[in-house]
């Protein structure tokens, strides 16, 4: 483009350019870690078991990233995402009918309340 | 793309956020699915278009309307204060996800990955399918794979529809005696 200084270039240049490998890896890090707050501070289980899918969906950002940048991993990070994510669907349904009969029986969904394992 | 990547990533980590502390639990829920979009994204942008329709289908629609139903079946839809849905361990809680996120951060941007380059992923969706079921060449134990997961969604039904039922003469529903 004609007439644009060369830092202006330089700068739509890195705009336009794919981002690093590592940037993918350190947002997936820190939706790991701010799901795994949530599931230890949280009460409600209804909650924690978003915060576990948040985890979840860090670790699948991982796995696609690897995908697309390693040449070694020839794809197949992104059929493991799909696997994963299948997985997950089977974990929140038994999760939330778990937690439908404990409130069932208890009538509250505080996990700190549910304490009959307790030993 | 850096500039996406950027937004995505605000959407992302900004929802999370709302979703460890929103004060209402259907607020929750919805920055949770937000938090899925800003994910199915990253996964357009990083050449796995078919998996972001997934995520859209699969996380954006059905998890988040099933963990509304769960809220609509277990509680009220109010806004509650922090002491009674925040746990005595928030500032502990804090430090140890902070602290796993920065060392896994560190560890992930630390470590040479080699010759890195965008763009191995199966952007077409004939080879993504292949990839999944098993054909292509190095693929094989997918074969496997797919099958084991989908006997595990069909056990793990019957176990919600199992664990979730009523039996006769036992429980109540909200307000309702038998």
């Amino acid at each position: 483009m004609p007439g644009v200084p060369a830092q202006v270039q330089q700068f739509i240049d890195a705009l336009v350019s794919a981002p690093p490998l590592e940037g993918y890896l350190v947002v997936g890090a820190f939706l790991f870690a701010i799901g795994a707050w949530g599931a230890l501070i949280r009460r409600n289980a209804v909650v924690i078991f978003m915060c576990v899918e948040l985890m979840i969906n860090g670790v699948n950002l991982t796995l696609v990233a690897f995908a697309d940048y390693l040449p070694g991993a020839g794809g197949l990070g992104v059929s493991y995402a799909v696997l994963v994510i299948a997985i997950a669907a089977a974990e929140i349904a038994v999760g939330l009918a778990i937690v439908l009969a404990v409130f069932r029986s208890r009538r509250t969904v505080n996990v700190d309340e549910v304490t009959s394992m307790r030993g | 793309m850096t500039l996406a990547f950027a937004f995505l990533a605000g959407m992302t980590l900004v929802s999370a956020l709302g979703v460890v502390l929103s004060r209402s639990v259907v607020h929750s829920a919805l920055f949770m699915s937000g938090s899925f979009l800003g994910i199915s994204g990253y996964f357009v942008m990083l050449n796995a278009p078919a998996l972001a329709a997934f995520q859209v289908l699969i996380y954006v629609g059905a998890v988040t309307v099933v963990i509304l139903f769960g809220i609509m079946f277990t509680q009220k839809p109010q806004v509650r204060r922090y002491r009674t849905i925040i746990n005595r361990q928030f500032w502990a809680g804090f430090l140890v996800a902070a602290g796993v996120g920065c060392f896994l951060a560190y560890v992930l941007a630390a470590e040479n990955w080699g010759d890195t380059k965008a763009g191995n992923g199966p952007r077409e969706v004939a080879a993504f399918g292949r990839d999944l079921l098993g054909v292509s060449q190095g693929a094989e134990i997918f074969t496997l794979l797919f099958e084991v997961a989908s006997v595990l969604l069909l056990v793990a039904v019957v176990a919600a529809i199992v664990v979730s039922r009523r039996k006769m003469g036992q429980g109540v529903d909200r307000g309702v005696r038998e």
